[in-house]
């Protein structure tokens, strides 16, 4: 199968439960905003293809439950990001105090090298603003992180957001990028030896696709 | 609200929005053991728009405390431990298949809204929401996941061809397609039940470790309900209709003053809503006293010959 892209990025979406995680994705991905709140169940993704650099980069973006009982089921894929958005509203002072919890939960379960990003989202609601713009560079700036501001419902500083964090993602891991391919072909030359070995069934390897996993 | 059906006025929507708050919260709040998870809901408003609300809160009662139980914890890992059964009945009928899955690393948790809304987050068409909530009521708490089978195995072509990785699996699975053929697929969860009860499949290593409330409490609930024969339901009902009727009728009297809200207009139409709920209310009892009923014979016999 030709891929269509270069390199492949797994990044998530974390953030307490209705600050906007799903909306975010929706705008980025498919330029739609929905205003009726639909929660989300367990994890989903999107994809988009980006051009960094002249590199094609495909990003596969994880959305997750926020409410706190699901963090069982979604911690298992914090292993798998290699970006990570910390997500709060901004008319929430909650959600924004709840980062700190996301951030430490990024320590514990995601990669050392995963890059991180905190975005308040909500920016269009400044009557119901809860959390000032200085607050969020200020965290930002302890943590090491890019901030943004975002609205989904105006489009305001998503792409921008997305883009950032895929470039940051981009540049930790520009000095693998030749290794990982090297080891993206290894991989291959394993799963052919499974196949060899009987390990993969006959049917998936008749196919043609086999099991590139 | 996406779930309220499409063109239903704003100010009856409202009215809905009220309800189904109040609905979880006297279950929540009768039951303190119990917590809210982010789905409890779907379940809710499936209730509401088919039995409004005192039925509602009855069902959800009932329900909260045997079928939906395990989802109830304040940690998602009885959850967990539930959506374990659903390998397991994937080996036993299609080897190929649960090995393909078990490599991708695609694990279940595409099937966890599924189980936990009982398909009522995900299906389009409420028609079929329903008559899958008629199947698991008169069903054991394990059937959603016995119906996550079959569906997974009704697209085991489409699931075979999908690149052997956890995200791309996931993705297709986690998609319920619009045109699946309910009537079979509940059939063919009913025959997978049959064939490989939760009992054999328990004994698998992997889910031998944790005690299911739901699953546990499950042969008390039948006896319980075993009592619940249709004709004293729905004399039960044919009352709550004629109050409800009369307090229509008497919109000023004391009992519509207790009410917090005009619900007028609701019950206006709510008359044939009324009408129509206490028919399917009736078909589902009757389906499940029938099966609870087989069920229980299957199962021991010598209670029930004591019973009677």
């Amino acid at each position: 199968m030709a891929k269509q892209y270069d390199v492949l990025f797994r990044l998530l979406l974390l953030g307490d439960s209705g600050v906007g995680k799903t909306c975010l994705l929706c705008r980025f991905t498919d330029n739609e905003f929905h205003p009726s709140h639909i929660s989300t169940i367990g994890v989903d993704f999107k994809m988009k293809t980006l051009v960094i650099d002249g590199i094609k980069v495909r990003i596969q973006i994880w959305d997750t439950a926020g409410q706190e009982r699901y963090q069982t089921i979604t911690k298992q894929y914090y292993r798998r990001a290699q970006g990570i958005f910390l997500v709060y509203d901004i008319t929430s002072e909650r959600s924004f105090q709840h980062i700190m919890k996301w951030a430490s939960d990024v320590d514990e379960y995601a990669p050392s090298k995963v890059q991180k990003i905190l975005v308040g989202n909500k920016s269009d609601e400044v009557d119901k603003r809860q959390v000032a713009t200085e607050q969020g560079v200020k965290l930002a700036k302890a943590y090491g992180m890019d901030f943004f501001e975002t609205s989904a419902f105006t489009n305001h500083n998503i792409t921008e957001t997305f883009t950032r964090l895929a470039e940051q993602v981009l540049a930790a891991n520009k000095k693998d990028l030749d290794l990982l391919q090297m080891s993206m072909n290894d991989e291959l030359d394993l799963a052919a030896l499974e196949e060899e070995e009987g390990l993969c069934n006959s049917a998936a390897g008749d196919q043609g696709k086999g099991c590139w996993c | 609200m996406k779930r309220f059906p499409k063109g239903m006025p704003a100010a009856e929507r409202a009215i809905l929005q009220e309800q189904l708050i109040d609905i979880i919260l006297v279950v929540l709040k009768c039951n303190p053991q119990l917590h809210y998870y982010q789905g409890y809901h779907d379940v809710a408003v499936t209730l509401l728009l088919v039995v409004g609300e005192r039925m509602a809160i009855a069902m959800l009662h009932t329900l909260s405390k045997y079928h939906l139980r395990d989802f109830m914890d304040p940690t998602m890992d009885s959850t967990k431990h539930i959506l374990n059964y659903l390998m397991p009945i994937l080996e036993q009928v299609d080897t190929e298949l649960h090995d393909f899955m078990i490599r991708s690393e695609v694990g279940t948790i595409f099937a966890l809204s599924w189980l936990i809304t009982w398909y009522g987050h995900v299906l389009p068409e409420f028609k079929h929401t329903l008559r899958l909530y008629d199947f698991f009521l008169a069903s054991h708490p394990l059937m959603p996941i016995y119906l996550a089978a079959a569906i997974v195995l009704h697209r085991e072509k489409e699931v075979k061809q999908t690149e052997c990785d956890m995200a791309m699996v996931h993705h297709l699975l986690s998609r319920i397609p619009q045109d699946l053929p309910y009537e079979l697929l509940i059939g063919q969860s009913q025959e997978l039940f049959d064939q490989y009860p939760p009992s054999l499949l328990a004994k698998r290593a992997a889910l031998q470790s944790r005690k299911s409330q739901s699953i546990s409490t499950f042969k008390a609930f039948q006896l319980s309900t075993l009592h619940q024969r249709p004709d004293s339901v729905l004399q039960r009902l044919t009352k709550a209709q004629d109050s409800t009727t009369s307090r229509h009728a008497s919109r000023h009297s004391g009992l519509e003053a207790a009410l917090p809200r005009d619900r007028g207009q609701l019950w206006g139409k709510g008359n044939r809503m009324v009408k129509m709920a206490v028919w399917g209310l009736s078909a589902t009892l009757g389906a499940a006293v029938f099966a609870v009923a087989q069920t229980a014979m299957d199962w021991g016999p010598e209670v029930l010959l004591q019973l009677f």
